[in-house]
């Protein structure tokens, strides 16, 4: 199974209702995928917007996930200080990180690299995946305890399992 | 002419009661919860820029009327969410953007002038501009009754409210969820 179809296999077996997400190139195949599954997605403007929609939605009972990019983590930052963790509204996000191994893009290193410590910093559960093998059952049993624990739960998906640019060779 | 912040509240508690509000961090939390400490009131506490994006999850989960209260200072904070609000086109949400013209609740100081209808409308949102408390009802009553979502720019005065709404966040949102699950 592709990486991409170990998501949203993952998805579907966590029963989520509804994606966030503010696209990225790497995700194309994963969104494409949650078309076809029928799992309704949602465009937003800006990630903490994602974050936000994902939070409402969890006041009518139903899942979310959040899909973006490490810089657009970083854009909800406060959406997650303020509203996610304090008033304990769930989410799953699935983030493709940047800033680590490959990156040529000197933009993307402080937070992406950085983003793992900073979610430790706010109490925000985390992991980083750099092996695609495990990833469906990595994504089912990442949203199961965000939804069970009532706290936010983030997917890192390094560049090893999403692939990278290679602008700069 | 500016509205009263209290009516145009309490205008939208009595036309749709069953309304999951959704309302911005301070001043209109405040009021909110003076003129009734509702199950379905899900007062923000924080995530300033937020407001408007939470009713749209909330809209997406349930088809009971969901209303977000903003206030012109939030809403500048992420303007481009009226293309969300557009983008998610439930037909059970609309968004209320207070414009007292300052940063009621951080101690008033001046927000910029922002035409927010103009602003909504240029994104696809159908929005409408009032600046009393009869043409606010009014409007909030075709708004509900709108088959898509729209907005409401309310001029309203500056207030400054005694009541607060629970310091228990988490309970909040438990007490929505526990509401539209009955
Ligand atoms: C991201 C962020 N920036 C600033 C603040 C401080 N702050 C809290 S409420 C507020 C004013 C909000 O203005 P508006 O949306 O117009 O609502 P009003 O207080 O006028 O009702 C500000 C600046 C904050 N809590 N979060
Ligand atoms: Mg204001």
């Amino acid at each position: 199974m592709s990486w991409e179809a170990e998501i949203v296999n993952g998805l579907l077996d966590a029963e989520i209702d509804l994606v966030t997400q503010l696209p990225d190139g790497a995700m194309g195949a994963v969104l494409e995928g949650l078309h076809e599954a029928d799992v309704d997605t949602l465009r937003v403007e800006r990630e903490e917007s994602a974050i936000a929609a994902a939070s409402g939605a969890w006041v009518t009972g139903e899942r979310a996930a959040v899909m973006c990019q490490s810089s657009g983590l970083a854009n909800a930052i406060n959406a997650i200080g303020s509203l996610s963790v304090p008033a304990r509204l769930p989410f799953l996000a699935l983030v493709t990180r940047r800033g680590d191994l490959g990156e040529f893009n000197i933009a993307q290193v402080p937070a992406g690299y950085g983003l793992p410590a900073m979610m430790d910093e706010m109490g925000v559960r985390h992991t980083v995946v750099s092996e695609p093998g495990a990833l469906r059952k990595t994504v089912r049993m990442a949203a199961d305890s965000a939804f069970s624990t009532r706290t936010p739960y983030v997917v890192f998906l390094d560049a090893t399992v999403t692939g990278y640019g290679q602008e700069a060779q | 002419m500016a509205a009263d912040q209290f009516a145009c509240t309490a205008a939208v508690v009595e036309e749709t009661p069953d309304a999951v509000v959704v309302s911005n961090l301070g001043v209109a939390s405040y009021v909110l919860a003076e003129v009734a400490d509702r199950d379905r009131n899900f007062y923000l506490w924080g995530s300033m820029g937020s407001t408007t994006a939470t009713g749209v999850g909330v809209a997406h989960g349930t088809d009971e009327q969901v209303t977000v209260l903003t206030g012109d200072g939030s809403l500048t904070m992420s303007l481009g969410v009226c293309s969300t609000v557009v983008t998610a086109d439930q037909p059970n949400l609309t968004v209320v953007c207070f414009d007292n013209g300052i940063y009621g609740t951080t101690g008033g100081q001046p927000t910029p002038s922002i035409d927010f209808a103009a602003a909504a409308e240029a994104q696809g949102l159908s929005a409408t501009s009032v600046a009393d408390d009869d043409a606010f009802a009014a409007a909030y009553a075709d708004a509900v009754d709108h088959e898509g979502p729209s907005l409401i720019e309310c001029a309203v005065e500056p207030t400054d409210p005694e009541a607060r709404p629970t310091f228990d966040f988490p309970h909040i949102p438990r007490r929505v969820r526990d509401s539209l699950n009955e």
